[in-house]
């Protein structure tokens, strides 16, 4: 395994400090929809850097990559239960 | 012992399936994550007034404060891994670690301090949205304090036999955990206290 180099951590680390200060700012913009999309992105952002840098899975096995995926996938069947399903029933 | 049996044990495949079961784990830990999650945003769906029963008795700085604590002892724990895997440097793995612990307590001390605030102003389980709510930060925070045990374990082992360059992988496993809390984090402080 490629481990990344010492300064990206650091990088890494500001850019996920600057994205929460930004996200906290964010958080008091008006209208809601640009809010809700800048705060979208930008945790999007701050999760990727963490899983692809900080956990390795940009230098690590892929089959760690389809299993974190995996996780995100075997969700949509809950929700399909909860949303169309469980409304039908009740 | 034919070749094909000694390659399967090497410590190499042993060091590679060891972390395939961590991540097979947070893989498990996705689905209950988003569940939850979930739960949050159906509740809030359901419900118009978030903002004014629940959003507006939450202190968004003092959780701003909290994240940068999360966030900064994840940097600390990829500091430790690199102190161990690069430079063989058993103190600076140990001081890492215990920078991890300090900010970990710190993290549970800012949530248990939000938590004696919203019962003070009347929110609880049994309202609307303090259910989901103490239920998610209530089950993310049972993660760090079992992090923080971790760490507490790893550095009692670290004691007795000591990480090396080599032998590191108690570390790394530690690492994809509190990596992970930290995600779930980040996603819990968009959708509940900044959206």
């Amino acid at each position: 395994m490629e481990t990344p180099k010492r300064s990206n951590y650091l990088i890494v680390f500001i850019i996920l400090m600057v994205s929460t200060l930004t996200e906290t700012l964010v958080s008091y913009l008006h209208p809601e929809a640009i809010k809700i999309s800048l705060l979208a992105v930008m945790a999007v952002l701050k999760v990727a850097l963490v899983l692809l840098f900080f956990m390795h899975l940009r230098h690590n096995s892929k089959i760690f990559s389809y299993l974190f995926i995996a996780g995100c996938i075997l969700v949509i069947p809950l929700i399909l239960v909860i949303t169309i399903v469980m409304p039908m029933i009740a | 012992m034919s070749e094909a049996q000694t390659s399967e044990n090497s410590p190499i495949v042993q060091r590679e399936n060891t972390k395939l079961a961590m991540w097979v784990f947070l893989g498990g830990e996705v689905v209950f994550f988003i569940s939850l999650i979930l739960l949050i945003i159906f509740s809030r769906l359901t419900q118009s007034d978030y903002e004014t029963e629940f959003r507006l008795h939450l202190s968004i700085p003092l959780i701003a404060l909290n994240t940068f604590i999360l966030v900064t002892s994840s940097y600390f724990v990829v500091r430790a891994l690199e102190a161990i895997r690069i430079d063989d440097n058993g103190k600076a793995l140990r001081n890492n670690l215990i920078i991890v612990i300090i900010l970990g307590l710190l993290f549970l001390g800012g949530q248990a301090f939000e938590w004696i605030s919203l019962f003070n102003e009347g929110i609880n389980l049994s309202s609307t949205f303090g259910s989901p709510f103490f239920t998610v930060t209530g089950i993310h925070g049972t993660h760090v304090f079992v992090g923080i045990l971790w760490v507490i374990y790893l550095l009692l082992g670290h004691r007795r036999i000591p990480f090396t360059k080599e032998n590191n992988l108690g570390i790394e496993n530690f690492g994809l955990y509190w990596h992970f809390v930290d995600i779930v984090w980040i996603v819990l402080f968009t959708v509940i206290y900044l959206v």
